[in-house]
């Protein structure tokens, strides 16, 4: 008998340690961050309470992002656990920001990944708050370092860089047959390196630049630098402009009688202006009959693309989509965690960063607003083919694309 | 031709938001900082009254008019008649600026409107340049509002009240002038003006949130070339400032712009540190 409790103990021992180890190998397998409940918790800062177009930019990424949690559930989540979205409106301020971040992340669950939504200031305050905390992110603002894998190992960019913006300008130069172009930009930073940048891309690839003319944000009439660009006699125009400046510069157009081609940049796509009808909006008018501009693929609609157009059906009906696709990037995000989590099979921010290097899962992700974002071990920036930028006449917009 | 049209045209805008701070000088002796904000809401009201109710130029000119000049009103009890010392407007001016725009922001959000011009939009040529309707309608609108206002400033009882709140605040309410109420309409009358002419800066700025900042500086460097208290000299500080402009982007380069314009107005402050068209006052000492 007292063998026989002796030999029971050991059994229920055994099968306590048994399950101890069957508990512990299932954490390790999936093991940093999560609720207690099984899901997992992504926060997505956004300025859903800042002004005017950051507020929408933000509607239409946060938007992106709840569509996506949705439809990663749908797909059976990410590791067999449910992703729970969870919005900080950050009102595009960095200090707002940081507070709310710390104070969620002190309230001591972990999330799997953060996803910034707002402007480049909010990524510079945030991303070394991640990093000192090791949490995955995937930002929409890009900084001087937040794509250098030596200082934010655990950050990717998900808008590709000027340069590849700016590449995709060449090969349509040349399909057109354009020898000579003139560049106009704005003054912002942005601006400021689109004008250095398409000067150096354009005279590498032989095309002449007949003048190369910035113009204060501020101001109210950009006839005086059209006046100078058309003397120069270019073949087309290349424009980056955007919101009110956009408005002035077709002004200025139509105002010098200037008949020329003008390919604008992702911001001329952006201004609603150009995508609503007289007499509040300009389409259809002469000020846009030269007019084409650089989008995704993904920002103009095509029937034929089922996939793309059930991601923005879910869009729609989760919320708004109160800018261009463009900003939409977060719907992709959900679907690159998913792909690197399961390949890696873990939740840890370190394996799930090495995993995203890897082109088949990127390519496994199957992300929609860009095709692939080929990350690499040496820039976690998307690297965007030349291809998959088109160049569009302004048209009516529905659901963040151009029909 | 055309960079001289655009350039009086744009500074024409300019004199108009320096003849709002032009009165209130007058009257109050300070300056009101939320002027070129007033004109915002005055184009973006014209935006709402033609392109979104389609309701006659004309209407939506009163109607601005009315509504831009209550607001007005408003500012003055909030931000103006509270505040005991004068230093301080600048400051409770500017605030009021920051509100309008950020109620705009709210409203309309970043992105401009395309405000229709009732004679019309198309590009005509004139004297060998190309320039919209609306360009040559807001010079002479400037011009005739400065002589229309010289000329009431000299001749209505007002006016002549006005002048001599400008002289001798003291003076003047010695001589029975109700100096509070004067000012107060004076202010009042700004809003009015920046909500009519909504129908002439809107269809050339469109209707955006970021005008206000866009324009606030401007008028004031208009204000001080010509003058402090000048009517007349908004007239050339505005034609001066906007032909610098586009000159100076024209053949300079866009950097030079405001460049010039200060530098301009650097040196007629060195030469006439009144501005061109006011006389300099003996003090008696």
């Amino acid at each position: 008998m007292r063998f026989g409790k002796a030999k029971s103990l050991v059994a229920s021992m055994a099968v306590l340690g048994l399950a101890l180890t069957g508990c512990a190998n299932s954490a390790s397998s999936a093991e940093g961050a999560g609720d207690g409940d099984g899901s997992l918790k992504v926060l997505v800062l956004g300025g859903l309470g800042a002004e005017g177009i950051l507020a929408n930019n933000a509607a239409t990424s946060v938007t992106a992002a709840e569509a996506s949690v949705a439809a990663v559930n749908e797909a059976g989540g990410i590791l067999g656990k449910k992703l729970e979205i969870e919005v900080i409106d950050d009102r595009a301020d960095p200090t707002v920001a940081v507070t709310k971040l710390r104070e969620k992340l002190a309230e001591g669950e972990k999330p799997v990944a953060v996803m910034n939504s707002g402007p480049s200031t909010v990524a510079e305050a945030i991303l070394p708050v991640l990093m000192q905390k090791q949490i995955l992110s995937f930002n929409i603002g890009p900084t001087e370092t937040s794509t250098d894998p030596s200082v934010n190992p655990l950050n990717f960019d998900l808008s590709p860089s000027v340069q590849d913006y700016i590449d995709g300008f060449v090969p349509e130069i040349q399909k057109k047959k354009y020898e000579k172009v003139a560049v106009l930009h704005g003054s912002s930073a942005t601006g400021e390196l689109f004008g250095k940048l398409t000067e150096e891309a354009f005279t590498s690839s032989g095309l002449k630049v007949t003048g190369n003319e910035g113009y204060d944000n501020a101001a109210l009439d950009m006839t005086p630098q059209l006046e100078k660009l058309k003397s120069s006699n270019p073949d087309a125009l290349v424009l980056d402009s955007y919101g009110a400046p956009l408005a002035y510069v077709l002004q200025g157009i139509e105002k010098l009688g200037w008949d020329i081609p003008v390919i604008g940049n992702n911001s001329v796509s952006a201004t609603s202006l150009v995508a609503t009808d007289p007499p509040a909006g300009v389409l259809g008018t002469s000020q846009v009959k030269n007019l084409t501009m650089q989008v995704f693929e993904s920002t103009k609609f095509d029937p034929k693309n089922e996939k793309l157009n059930a991601a923005v059906k879910l869009m729609a009906e989760t919320g708004t989509i109160g800018s261009s696709l463009i900003l939409a990037y977060n719907y992709d995000a959900m679907w690159l965690l998913k792909s690197a989590a399961e390949s890696s099979n873990s939740l840890e921010a370190k394996n799930i960063a090495e995993a995203l290097l890897d082109s088949k899962v990127q390519e496994a992700a199957q992300t929609q607003i860009l095709p692939k974002y080929a990350f690499t071990s040496e820039s976690h920036a998307p690297h965007m083919e030349p291809e998959h930028l088109i160049f569009i006449s302004p048209s009516k917009m529905v659901n963040g694309q151009f029909q | 031709m055309t960079i001289i049209w655009s350039g009086m045209a744009i500074g024409a805008v300019y004199a108009l938001v320096a003849i709002g701070y032009n009165i209130v000088f007058i009257s109050q002796k300070t300056f009101n900082f939320a002027q070129a904000s007033l004109m915002m809401l005055g184009a973006f009201i014209t935006y709402v009254g033609i392109v979104v109710m389609q309701l006659p130029w004309w209407l939506v000119g009163i109607m601005a008019a009315i509504i831009v000049g209550l607001i007005a009103a408003l500012e003055e009890r909030i931000a103006i008649r509270p505040v005991k010392d004068m230093h301080n407007l600048l400051v409770t001016t500017l605030g009021a600026s920051i509100i309008l725009q950020g109620v705009a922001q709210l409203i309309w959000g970043g992105e401009p409107y395309r405000v229709p011009f009732f004679a019309g939009d198309q590009v005509i040529s004139l004297f060998g340049g190309n320039v919209y309707p609306v360009e040559l309608v807001l010079v002479a609108v400037v011009i005739l509002l400065v002589i229309g206002l010289n000329q009431f400033s000299k001749h209505s009882l007002i006016g002549i009240a006005l002048m001599g709140m400008s002289e001798d605040r003291e003076a003047a309410q010695l001589r029975g002038v109700d100096v509070r109420r004067f000012a107060f309409l004076a202010f009042a009358f700004t809003g009015v003006l920046a909500g009519f002419l909504g129908l002439f800066v809107g269809p050339k700025t469109y209707a955006v949130a970021t005008l206000g900042a866009s324009l606030a500086l401007k008028g004031f460097v208009v204000l001080a070339i010509g003058g402090f208290g000048s009517l007349t000299g908004t007239l050339a500080g505005g034609l001066i400032v906007g032909l610098t402009e586009a000159l100076a982007s024209r053949y300079i380069g866009a950097d030079f712009a405001n460049l010039s314009v200060f530098l301009i107005l650097v040196v007629i402050l060195m030469a006439k540190p009144s501005g061109l068209f006011n006389r300099q006052k003996e003090r008696t000492v």
